[in-house]
């Protein structure tokens, strides 16, 4: 049995209210530090005795211009994840395993983002590492390097336009009943849907993340720890990070397999190291940069064969309570809000104590998947006691 | 007589591919190959990652590929504002059979009719221009 199996759990979680992209009162620092202090609040934790601190990507909200704001007693650890959104998942590896190594007790996973502190989303989040060959051939966007992974997702391998409305569909039906969610009040609609603006095809405007300014945090401890706070712990079953090979940066020459999540091997150690599978999952939030790639990670987690992604990705299989896969249950990157993902993994905890918004009666297995098509990925299995 | 491209760099990425722009702006497609193992490395790196070795031979091939994907830009994005007047363009990736399937970018030149996966096209040789950030490009024309 895997060591880090259960080892460490998420018993914090904080948020600042979504802002729309570069309008939040507040600066990037200040939104961290409201995420973190509310987190600590959430677990019942003393601020100041948060010693570890971890992100990931192009965050800036470093834990040397937080602590003195937080009182911080000790900095022992602190570390970034590379990449983009692909780190999501892999944070609470990092946690995990500096808590595992005694390197760290108390450990703040966050993202903090506002576009007046820095630039905007779609820019900062590529740090200036985009190569020459996509910018001379006028690709500059996530959304259009995507929309090529899509195109031939749909046209080659024949998913259809169904499969991404329904991902829509459930993101914003979620949306509705989270008073959080920047989307809650936008009305969706295949008419809508279908006469939204083309951005890169075959994407439409809502199969693209939104761009907001907020914070978020989750505070890790060990599962000794975890038993005497205040909330019921999200256990971490399993959190692997990494890139298959024949992945990393090709610059659309992925093989063995290109229109997915990159994130087959990833799932598979997972599924290994947690003991659990596919069928077991009770509800997942699913990283969705583009909705597409969503349905990649979901196809490279074994929830259905490409095949069968049409008729798997049905509005009443995506949502709660009932479905057979609800995702994105606070509406997710597109309806909820998007700081880089980050609100997926408080609501994967949400889920796991019972407090969601759209809560799966029961739920105890709760997945959370980074980045699809990331250059290097991760994906998390969260779970109650009971899973362990 | 000093490349456009190497006036204009892009900085950030890998970038091991200068030998692929100054064929270009040489009026020459050239893709990288092993020296001793004779793998395709592509996107161009430093060092092959099958046998170890450091060189590599830049081979001149006709540019004559199989559309492996494709994407219509819509919307003027923010690093690439050069194109604004352009939208709505299509990039093509372009498979090079002889290159053992390397994925090449280019944008389509001429009528789109026939755009779609597996369709052949043969590429020509824009010169360096402020749309293509004074790089030279490949541009795919769509074989009928």
């Amino acid at each position: 049995m895997s060591k880090f199996r259960g080892a460490a759990a998420i018993v914090g979680i904080g948020q600042t209210p979504y802002y729309k992209r570069a309008t939040s009162p507040e600066p990037e620092v200040k939104l961290a530090l409201r995420a973190i202090t509310a987190a600590a609040d959430d677990a019942g934790i003393d601020v100041r005795d948060i010693n570890g601190f971890v992100s990931y990507a192009s965050e800036r909200s470093d834990p040397a211009k937080l602590m003195p704001a937080l009182g911080t007693r000790e900095v022992k650890f602190a570390s970034l994840v590379w990449f983009h959104g692909g780190g999501l998942p892999a944070t609470l590896n990092i946690a995990t395993a500096a808590i595992m190594a005694g390197q760290a007790d108390v450990v703040a996973v966050y993202r903090s983002m506002a576009e007046s502190s820095s630039q905007r989303l779609r820019v900062i989040v590529a740090q200036n590492d985009t190569s020459s060959q996509y910018l001379v051939n006028g690709l500059d966007s996530p959304a259009q390097i995507l929309a090529l992974r899509a195109q031939r997702m749909m046209e080659f391998h024949g998913v259809p336009q169904s499969a991404l409305y329904a991902t829509v569909q459930a993101s914003y039906y979620h949306a509705k009943n989270n008073p959080r969610a920047y989307g809650r009040n936008t009305e969706m609609s295949a008419e809508i849907y279908n006469n939204a603006r083309m951005i890169s095809e075959p994407y439409r405007l809502f199969d693209c993340s939104r761009e907001n300014d907020a914070a978020g945090c989750v505070l890790v401890v060990s599962a000794e720890r975890a038993k005497d706070l205040k909330q019921k712990p999200a256990y971490i079953l399993s959190a692997p990070m990494g890139t298959m090979e024949g992945g990393g940066a090709l610059e659309e020459n992925w093989r063995p397999y290109y229109a997915t999540a990159g994130q087959t091997e990833l799932a598979e150690r997972m599924w290994r190291e947690s003991g659990y599978g596919p069928k077991d999952v009770d509800v997942a939030q699913i990283y969705m940069n583009m909705n597409s790639m969503g349905i990649g990670a979901m196809l490279d987690h074994g929830f259905f064969a490409m095949e069968d992604a049409g008729a798997f990705c049905t509005f009443d299989n995506l949502t709660a309570p009932s479905g057979k896969l609800p995702i994105n249950t606070s509406g997710g990157d597109l309806g909820e809000g998007f700081i880089h993902g980050f609100g997926l993994v408080p609501e994967a905890v949400r889920q796991v104590r019972g407090t969601s918004p759209n809560q799966v009666p029961g739920a105890k297995l709760s997945l959370v998947t980074g980045g699809p098509g990331d250059l290097m990925s991760s994906t998390a299995l969260l779970g109650s006691e009971e899973t362990l | 007589m000093a490349y456009s491209f190497e006036q204009h760099k892009i900085v950030g990425a890998i970038a091991a591919d200068d030998d692929y722009w100054r064929g270009l702006e040489d009026g020459v497609f050239k893709l990288p190959r092993c020296d001793r193992c004779k793998t395709w490395t592509w996107p161009a790196h430093f060092r092959c990652g099958h046998c170890g070795s450091w060189d590599f031979e830049w081979v001149a091939l006709e540019p004559k590929g199989k559309i492996f994907t494709w994407t219509r830009t819509q919307y003027a994005f923010d690093r690439v504002l050069e194109r604004k007047e352009d939208v709505p363009y299509v990039t093509i990736v372009a498979e090079i059979p002889e290159a053992n399937g390397a994925r090449v970018m280019g944008l389509l030149k001429g009528d789109e009719s026939g755009l779609r996966i597996g369709a052949d096209v043969r590429g020509t040789i824009d010169p360096p221009s402020a749309k293509s950030k004074f790089y030279p490009s490949i541009r795919w024309n769509i074989e009928r």
